[in-house]
């Protein structure tokens, strides 16, 4: 049958056909376009890997930022507390040594005022030994007008005078 | 899409009304089938049944010399005297068809035939399309680096790709780019050659992936390639095969088996591509000679079967739109599964990969 028994003519013709085809895409087609879809490819993966990288480091820039930002906020907690700490120990100080300030104010005060007390005591006991002499002088002169009792009162200090008795 | 529904209706009913019951003497549906599938010296002229596009014939006669001529001069089995050698396409007979010289004693020469036929215009109309569909993909490409292309180069690129990216890379992993040429180049010259062959008219029309002469060509130029390439490891495996030493020793059971598997593979890929593109034309072909058949049924009759054929003709059409980019992805697809068989290095480094492939 004719449709089964091929025809040398046009196995011939296929043959260059081909040949002449292929040597065009070969020498001016397919390189190009080999070349182009795997660049556009290989572009692809790229650009796909680099979109990953990039929300990867967004990802740790992010973390990052906040672990700084945790940091910095423990830090402004950290001064406040010293700060805070400091100021009350300032005014604990300065409440202490205005106490002893004031303690030493009120022992100098204290000396002092001891110091006129026996002061006051002291010349108030010689005024008051003064006025008993002169009272004492006064009564002894008024006793001793009479001279029984003058012998009384000699009598009477020898018996005091003597050990004996 | 109320419209479209109308519109075919009455265009359906015009057809039916246009369908008069004129039914040649001399109609031979057998006759009009081979003459559509098979080759010609002339190009049928569109709604013209007695001229036809005169091609060159080109012969050698019997004592050595060539010649070369319109085919307008053998049109309606006439005689045709180049100088003193008388040429003729008989009607009948062992050369049917075929362009034949008469010598003295009235006895046929078949001649060594390189005309420009039908289907080595076709031919060369591919190829020109080809070319014409391709560079601009490779024009974009010079030109503008990695962009993606638009339109008409996008689409044939992203078919470029699909072939290359999908089939040939994944399956000849190194060796692609060194075999890719040549396996797009087929697929693309298959699927120009089908689409070409589904256009009834001037420049397409030409049954050439169902002739049996191209894919043969096409197979053969695979067989040459896969074969020629092969390395040592195929070529063990073909002659020495990893089998129980019996089954190979003294009576080769594995090599007959293997050997005749080569030519087997080739052959399988002819008949394949042959068989599809033609059947789908053999049926477009017959559902119209339908309508001519059943014109002795009267009108209604006719009109019935012309809408019907015509509805399944269209159909059959569209399929083998379908059935075009199929056979010439399987035929590339396959190419390069042999091809790749047939790259592999041996055991050590690819086992992986050739197990994958045997699967």
């Amino acid at each position: 049958m004719e449709l089964f028994t091929p025809d040398f003519g046009l196995v011939f013709w296929m043959f260059v056909c081909f040949a002449v085809l292929f040597f065009l895409l070969w020498k001016f087609a397919w390189p190009a376009i080999m070349k182009g879809v795997d660049s556009r490819a290989e572009l692809i993966d790229q650009g796909v890997l680099y979109a990953q990288q990039a929300k990867e480091q967004l990802d740790s820039a992010k973390l990052q930022a906040e672990k700084f930002e945790d940091e910095a906020r423990a830090r402004q907690a950290e001064i406040l507390r010293e700060a805070d700490r400091m100021k009350s120990q300032i005014i604990e100080e300065a409440r202490t040594e205005a106490a002893r300030e004031a303690k030493k104010e009120m022992d100098a005060a204290k000396v002092a005022i001891e110091q006129a007390r026996k002061e006051a005591q002291q010349s108030f006991r010689n005024e008051v030994s003064a006025f008993a002499l002169d009272i004492a002088q006064k009564v002894v002169r008024t006793e001793l007008a009479d001279p029984a009792a003058q012998a009384r009162l000699v009598d009477s200090i020898l018996d005091q005078m003597e050990p004996g008795k | 899409m109320k419209h479209l529904k109308a519109i075919t209706i009455l265009f359906l009913l015009l057809v039916s009304a246009l369908a008069v019951p004129a039914k040649a003497a001399d109609f031979d549906p057998k006759e009009i089938i081979f003459e559509h599938l098979g080759d010609g010296y002339g190009w049928e002229v569109p709604f013209d049944h007695h001229h036809r596009m005169p091609l060159p014939v080109i012969v050698c006669d019997q004592s050595g010399s060539w010649h070369c001529f319109s085919s307008a001069h053998l049109d309606h089995h006439a005689v045709y005297a180049d100088g003193d050698v008388t040429w003729h396409v008989p009607a009948e007979g062992d050369n049917k068809g075929k362009v034949v010289q008469i010598l003295a004693d009235g006895s046929e020469y078949r001649p060594i035939d390189l005309s420009i036929t039908k289907n080595v215009m076709a031919l060369f109309i591919t190829v020109l399309v080809v070319l014409a569909v391709c560079m601009p993909v490779a024009r974009w490409h010079k030109r503008h680096g990695f962009k993606a292309p638009r339109r008409f180069v996008g689409a044939v690129e992203s078919l470029i790709d699909f072939v290359y990216t999908g089939v040939i890379k994944p399956t000849l992993g190194q060796d692609a780019r060194r075999f890719a040429p040549f396996l797009l180049t087929i697929f693309m010259f298959i699927f120009i050659m089908n689409l070409m062959g589904l256009m009834v008219i001037f420049p397409g029309g030409a049954n050439l992936t169902g002739n049996i002469a191209v894919t043969m060509v096409l197979a053969l130029l695979t067989f040459f390639v896969t074969n020629l390439f092969g390395r040592k490891h195929y070529w063990k495996e073909i002659f020495w095969p990893d089998v129980p030493m019996w089954l190979k020793c003294p009576i080769p059971i594995m090599q007959v088996i293997e050997v005749f598997g080569v030519f087997t593979k080739p052959a399988s890929l002819t008949v394949r591509l042959f068989a599809n593109m033609m059947g789908g034309h053999m049926i477009v072909i017959v559902l119209t000679l339908i309508i001519f058949i059943l014109a002795d049924f009267g009108a209604a009759a006719l009109g019935a079967t012309t809408v019907v054929s015509l509805l399944f003709s269209i159909f059959m059409l569209v399929l083998d739109v379908l059935v075009s980019f199929i056979q010439a992805f399987v035929f590339t697809m396959l190419s390069t599964t042999f091809i790749a068989m047939a790259q592999e290095r041996g055991h050590d480094d690819h086992h992986s990969e050739s197990t994958t492939l045997a699967k």
